[in-house]
């Protein structure tokens, strides 16, 4: 297991200078120039060719290709992404702004998410075609259909109109005021963990029903073991990997995934930066939260690969 | 409310005027019985996010509102007297008798925030950024000051502005929010600084800006104005969302939205509230238009863009988006019973504006097919991701074009991108195009229709349009101008250069705690707070 962890870890490596390479050569085959781009045709079109030369040589774009992926890749190993051109400030520091808000919503959500999708799920699939399958069905299926933009106004909606009360507007980091962050933060926790349960509720209840058609299962409930052994030892470890894997993939996805929900909830976090860096065409903010979601990926998988073994041993890594 | 503008016609008598002593404090003192109260931190909602912070290159609210309280403007509109013009850094003022050259006195002991004083070569830089920009610098009102041949400072309390013909409306245009004075030494190492920075000499100093979330201002106890402002700082809170800004000004976490908010969430928030928050209503300045871009087909064909025209029911649309947006009135490019605007009888001879609706939409189908579409066409309508009433407005015309077989596809952008592709770059074939203006100015709301100018969205040059434009920033006898403001529309309306859409009116709701604040007709102006104060937190 040790020589399997050290082998994934070596191979995030190369998979972390492939996505680096990806995210520089399409940031460069996209068409257009970039800084031609970033003036916009300001001043009616007339854009003053030393002032073009200038930020071509501001952004790099002066060197051979090979440079400048060796210079955007060393300043990546020193987590240096270069200025944003929006806001004149370091990316790393307009990212370490909305980061906390994103992960501290990611974490929360998923959270939320597996300690409602578990047991709901699992009592959804012991108690097959009863009222209470039903019920979970119904709850999901809502889940699913009904856009998280919509449940979080009507969430605020209903606050203003029955309570005369809103959430803030304004992120508070947990650490400095956990009250104010509380207020603010279990809304979009709560309207994305719905969301998020939904989806997760639905496969383990399908991956749940399929173990316990097993053989294996039939042996247990034979042998006389309670409903509870048979569920929570026998069924639920073994019906839990695609459960890991998604649960896995849409936490990475909430990382720089949640535009809407942050829009609705005046959420100032990595979604809505990816959105406005795109429309200020903030060439290097792109290029840093692009190469940031694909390391949340390579990451999340290795943390999921790794917890398949504790939740099947006949998994065997070499 | 008065809806003209009062002119200052002192250079027709040949006299000189001088408006000494216009302190602001006069005019505070007149507006309220009650004792102000100081301190507190105002909360505003606002329904964007600036895609720059030079107000001399940017043309949005966005932009405005969050930083017109950290600077300081020549003149100002008088912010309890619309559209009287009152000074700001300028004390007194005169003009010469042949009209010709514009005196401004400077009031002493103004300093900018970083501590530096603020003089006429203050003024004088930042008006030679905006009349005549440096390249790679954009000026979007610049030609509203085509009478203006130089700027000078022939000493540091002393700034002359020279004309090269004497000027209607430029007394007015120096009024302007957007011509906020900066240091020149910030000006001369780099004058597009302050796209991204701030340093003003307002009664408020910068305190933070976190992109797409906040902008804050605090108090400056050094602001010349003497006891003011009452507030210790303000805090804007940026949400796309009408809903959301709704919910915000009832739940009280924000006391304001300063732009509009529409009547069904006006009346809602005042039926919860009750006296705990006030309403004002008033005419706006702003019109809500397509731009259609005369250089890509079909575009070109002056069918198509007659068709277009045509095909929009602007009467019905008035009465169904009133209730939702606050579009209401039907008019060309001059507000509606204002001294500029046309006569309705007179409009209605216009592609568009027919009473007919029916009648319209045939004549649109048959140049439709003259034109070699017989079975319409599709159309992408680029638009900005505000809802209130951008996307409402779009949504109304889509559906009206369908009628005449045109179909159009909306595409909201974000308001930088916005920007970029209609007004930079020309990259659109049909945007969502509003006008708006601080005042009822001919030389403002008729700049987007001359050739060149970076208001000019749907690229279209009309020499005789041009001509006109000229002539009427130059007339100084009312009722000629009206004349040439009249002709130089209905030039547009006839080429169908541009589809015209409703004129806007405005509902602002705020916390009844919210003092010494009256709304214009403009989002534009009275936005610098210094009077504003809070009877309670």
């Amino acid at each position: 297991m040790r020589t399997y962890i050290a082998k994934r870890l070596l191979l995030i490596v190369p998979t972390l200078l492939g996505a680096a390479a990806l995210v520089f050569v399409i940031m460069r085959v996209i068409p257009g120039d970039v800084a031609l781009l970033i003036f916009g045709g300001d001043a009616g079109g007339h854009i003053d060719p030393k002032q073009l030369a200038a930020m071509r040589e501001r952004l790099g774009l002066d060197q051979p290709l090979i440079v400048q992926f060796g210079t955007w890749l060393w300043g990546v190993l020193r987590f240096d992404f270069g200025t944003s051109l929006w806001t004149g400030r370091p990316v790393i520091e307009e990212l370490l702004v909305r980061l906390p808000l994103s992960l501290e919503l990611a974490l929360a959500a998923t959270m939320v998410s597996v300690i409602i999708a578990i047991p709901f799920g699992m009592l959804a699939a012991i108690r097959q075609d009863t009222w209470i399958d039903y019920a979970v069905r119904v709850i999901s299926i809502g889940g699913l259909a009904i856009p998280s933009f919509w449940v979080g106004i009507l969430c605020i909606l209903l606050l203003v109109i029955f309570f005369g009360w809103g959430p803030p507007l304004e992120f508070t980091p947990p650490w400095v005021d956990p009250w104010a962050n509380f207020q603010m933060m279990i809304w979009p926790i709560v309207t994305v963990g719905y969301r998020y349960a939904a989806v997760t509720t639905r496969m383990t209840r399908s991956t749940l029903l399929e173990v316990l058609r097993e053989d294996y299962i039939r042996t247990a409930w034979a042998k006389g073991l309670q409903e509870r052994a048979v569920v929570i030892r026998h069924a639920l470890k073994n019906s839990m990997l695609p459960v890991i894997t998604l649960v896995g993939t849409e936490f990475a996805f909430l990382i720089g995934g949640l535009v809407v929900t942050e829009t609705v909830f005046t959420l100032n976090g990595v979604g809505r930066f990816v959105v406005d860096a795109v429309a200020h065409r903030d060439y290097p903010v792109v290029q840093a939260l692009i190469f940031l979601t694909a390391f949340s990926f390579v990451i999340v998988n290795l943390l999921v690969d790794l917890t398949y073994a504790w939740f099947d041993p006949r998994i065997r890594y070499r | 409310m008065t809806t003209g503008i009062r002119r200052h016609r002192t250079f027709t008598a040949f006299v000189i005027l001088a408006v000494g002593c216009l302190a602001v404090p006069l005019v505070a003192g007149a507006q309220s019985t009650e004792t102000p109260r100081r301190g507190g931190i105002l909360l505003a909602a606002i329904g964007a996010d600036a895609p720059g912070l030079d107000p001399h290159q940017e043309q949005t609210f966005a932009t405005l509102q969050p930083v017109a309280p950290l600077y300081s403007t020549l003149l100002q509109i008088d912010p309890y007297g619309y559209p009287n013009v009152i000074g700001d850094v300028a004390s007194e003022w005169k003009i010469s008798p042949d009209g010709l050259v514009y005196t401004f006195k400077i009031r002493p002991g103004i300093r900018f925030h970083d501590g530096s004083p603020l003089t006429s070569a203050d003024v004088r830089a930042s008006y030679d950024k905006i009349l005549f920009p440096p390249e790679g610098v954009r000026s979007i009102r610049k030609h509203h000051y085509s009478a203006v041949a130089s700027v000078e400072a022939p000493d540091p309390s002393t700034v002359l502005f020279k004309l090269k013909f004497p000027s209607a409306s430029l007394l007015t245009n120096l009024a302007s929010p957007w011509n906020v004075i900066f240091p020149k030494k910030y000006l001369d190492k780099d004058p597009n600084y302050f796209k991204n920075n701030v340093m003003g000499s307002g009664p408020f100093k910068f305190k933070s800006y976190t992109r797409g979330s906040t902008f804050e201002g605090e108090r400056n106890p050094d602001y010349f104005v003497k006891d003011r402002p009452y507030l210790n700082g303000y805090k804007y809170f940026i949400s796309t969302e009408t809903s959301v800004r709704a919910a915000a000004v009832r739940s009280g976490r924000a006391y304001v939205e300063f732009r509009d908010l529409p009547q069904a969430e006006v009346d809602a928030i005042k039926k919860h509230l009750g006296d705990k928050v006030v309403v004002q209503q008033t005419p706006f300045v702003i019109h809500f238009d397509v731009a259609m871009n005369n250089t890509v087909k079909p575009f070109t064909d002056i069918r198509v863009r007659k068709a277009l025209n045509l095909g929009i029911d602007r009467y019905t649309g008035g009465r169904v988006l009133y209730g939702l947006t606050g579009l209401r009135d039907v008019g060309a490019f001059t507000r509606p019973n204002t001294e500029w605007a046309m006569a309705p009888a007179e409009l209605e001879k216009y592609p568009g504006f027919g009473r007919d609706a029916e009648k319209n939409r045939a004549e649109a189908r048959r140049l439709l097919a003259e034109a070699g579409y017989p079975n319409g066409f599709k159309v992408v309508l680029k638009n900005r991701n505000i809802k209130l009433p951008y996307q409402d407005w779009a949504v109304y015309v889509i559906q009206e074009w369908r009628k005449i077989g045109v179909e159009a596809e909306h595409r909201p952008l974000e308001t930088a991108a916005w920007y970029a592709d209609g007004r930079d770059q020309g990259n659109f074939e049909v945007m969502v195009f509003p006008t708006g203006h601080f005042v009822d100015d001919p030389d403002a709301l008729l700049a987007p229709f001359i050739t060149g100018s970076s208001q000019n969205w749907a690229r279209f040059s009309n020499p005789g349009i041009d001509d006109l434009y000229a002539r009427q920033a130059r007339t100084l006898d009312p009722v000629e101008r009206r004349k040439l403001v009249i002709e130089l529309q209905k030039i547009v309306l006839e080429n169908a250069y541009h589809i015209p859409g409703l004129w806007w009116s405005r509902n602002v709701v705020h916390w009844a705690k919210m003092k010494n604040w009256v709304a214009p007709p403009s989002h534009f102006t009275n936005q610098k707070l210094q009077d504003v104060w809070l009877s309670e937190d």
